[in-house]
């Protein structure tokens, strides 16, 4: 299945995103957004970074350090990959 | 006769007596009148200043004395390791102890840190982000070719860069002084993080982080290049943002393309207010106030924290400032400031108002 990660924000707000195929069930996926998604009240981070997951046609808004242990390589991978959006 | 003097005419005196005293045949009796009526005139102007003036104004004025200097700036350096964990983060550095360090991002911001200490205490008074001695917290090495740095409520993180397009974000004082205002404003105005008080709130930061940097580098206004972060983003053309001519800072760059930030409020970007659209854009349109403060600064003259950095951080401090302050509002404030601090028709509140004019808000 394909995800994208996209990253905004930070002290010069530029845009970064990786598009990548996991091999994760639909279950599994919906199991981790659940995790990892960010409250509505998450505080705001002055100059701080965000992130967002998209599925198919849902994007979500993640926080990376809810992350289970056994989803850290993936995750870390995908921040790796990340590219400027120009 | 009042026995708090040993003067009857210092005692309370109707005015239409003090008049009819200072006519008086009786020399002595005249000239003791007239003294006090010139005492009675100063003191009660000094009175209504002084009652209309706010705390920190009274101290910006030397109205008030500085604390004992008995104050030292507490600070801690973590290590995180390239690892997002920042309970986990290794201590690197305290000025307890003051170790000997070998990193290099640890000691920029223990140089950084102690330059924005040094810059509020000594000309503010103020006793470090809080007022009360915080001990300031910062965090090195955060994540791996993390290509920034955030203040987050608590402490500073500093990210390496990623040595392409980035270098450590730890490497511009002026970086380190503006996540450190974010503290500062956090605990003053604690402006919204959103639309035009946002961009006030990213402003303030980069006003005071380059004051902070001109400070530690005996810069005057024509000295300084008024650049943000120029050691940050990597090439000799490029900076992070330019207070002197937003929308300069990176022309062209072949992976950020051109700055983004405008100069005048006929430019203002009108942005969501959502992650992706940087909250309002206050990273982009923090440009104009930016703009406004380099104009009065430079028009003002000498060291920009001697005058214009005053008038800023009475505003800044002014609980009069709404979180929700759009552009007009510090405006307006930074005039009265002006006013208060160096008169109504002074070259200083004309170069505030030019400031604010250039920048057509």
């Amino acid at each position: 299945m394909k995800i994208k990660l996209v990253r905004t924000g930070g002290f010069i707000p530029i845009t970064k995103a990786v598009e990548s195929d996991v091999n994760l069930t639909d279950k599994e996926l919906a199991g981790l957004l659940k995790i990892i998604q960010s409250g509505p009240s998450a505080p705001r981070i002055k100059d701080g970074n965000y992130y967002e997951l998209t599925v198919g046609s849902n994007s979500t808004p993640v926080d990376l350090e809810k992350v289970p242990d056994e989803y850290k390589a993936l995750f870390s991978k995908l921040k790796s990959d990340l590219k400027i959006v120009k | 006769m009042c026995k708090n003097h040993f003067n009857p005419i210092h005692c309370i005196i109707p005015p239409y007596m003090l008049t009819r005293l200072m006519e008086s045949g009786n020399k002595k009796i005249a000239d003791l009148a007239i003294n006090s009526n010139f005492r009675s005139f100063r003191f009660h102007n000094d009175r209504i200043f002084f009652q209309q003036s706010s705390l920190h104004e009274k101290t910006i004025l030397g109205l008030i004395a500085k604390q004992t200097g008995k104050e030292i700036m507490q600070m801690e350096v973590y290590d995180c390791k390239q690892k997002t964990d920042l309970a986990g983060a290794t201590l690197l550095w305290d000025s307890k102890t003051n170790q000997k360090l070998t990193s290099v991002a640890g000691k920029n911001v223990i140089k950084g840190g102690k330059a924005s200490w040094d810059f509020y205490w000594q000309l503010f008074g103020r006793n470090s982000i809080d007022n009360k001695g915080l001990l300031i917290r910062q965090y090195v090495h955060y994540d791996k070719g993390m290509d920034n740095a955030y203040w987050d409520g608590r402490r500073m993180v500093y990210g390496d860069g990623d040595g392409m397009v980035f270098t450590s974000f730890t490497s511009d004082i002026d970086v380190i002084g503006h996540e450190l205002t974010h503290g500062v404003t956090e605990n003053e105005a604690n402006l919204d993080y959103e639309n035009q008080a946002g961009a006030m709130n990213e402003s303030f930061s980069d006003i005071f982080g380059i004051m902070i940097k001109q400070r530690f580098n005996n810069q005057d206004v024509k000295k300084s290049d008024w650049l943000i972060g120029e050691k940050v983003l990597i090439g000799p053309k490029y900076a992070l943002r330019s207070m002197k001519a937003p929308g300069t800072a990176y022309i062209n760059h072949p992976e950020l393309g051109n700055d983004p930030q405008p100069a005048t409020m006929d430019k203002y970007e009108n942005l969501p207010n959502t992650q992706s659209g940087d909250w309002g854009g206050v990273h982009i349109n923090s440009g104009i106030p930016n703009f406004a403060f380099y104009v009065a600064a430079y028009n003002i003259g000498g060291y920009a924290w001697e005058k214009a950095g005053r008038i800023w951080y009475a505003i800044l401090t002014d609980s009069s400032l709404a979180q929700n302050a759009k552009f007009i509002d510090v405006k307006n404030l930074t005039i009265v400031h002006a006013e208060k601090i160096f008169g109504i028709n002074s070259p200083e509140v004309r170069a505030v108002k030019q400031g604010w004019t250039e920048a057509k808000v």
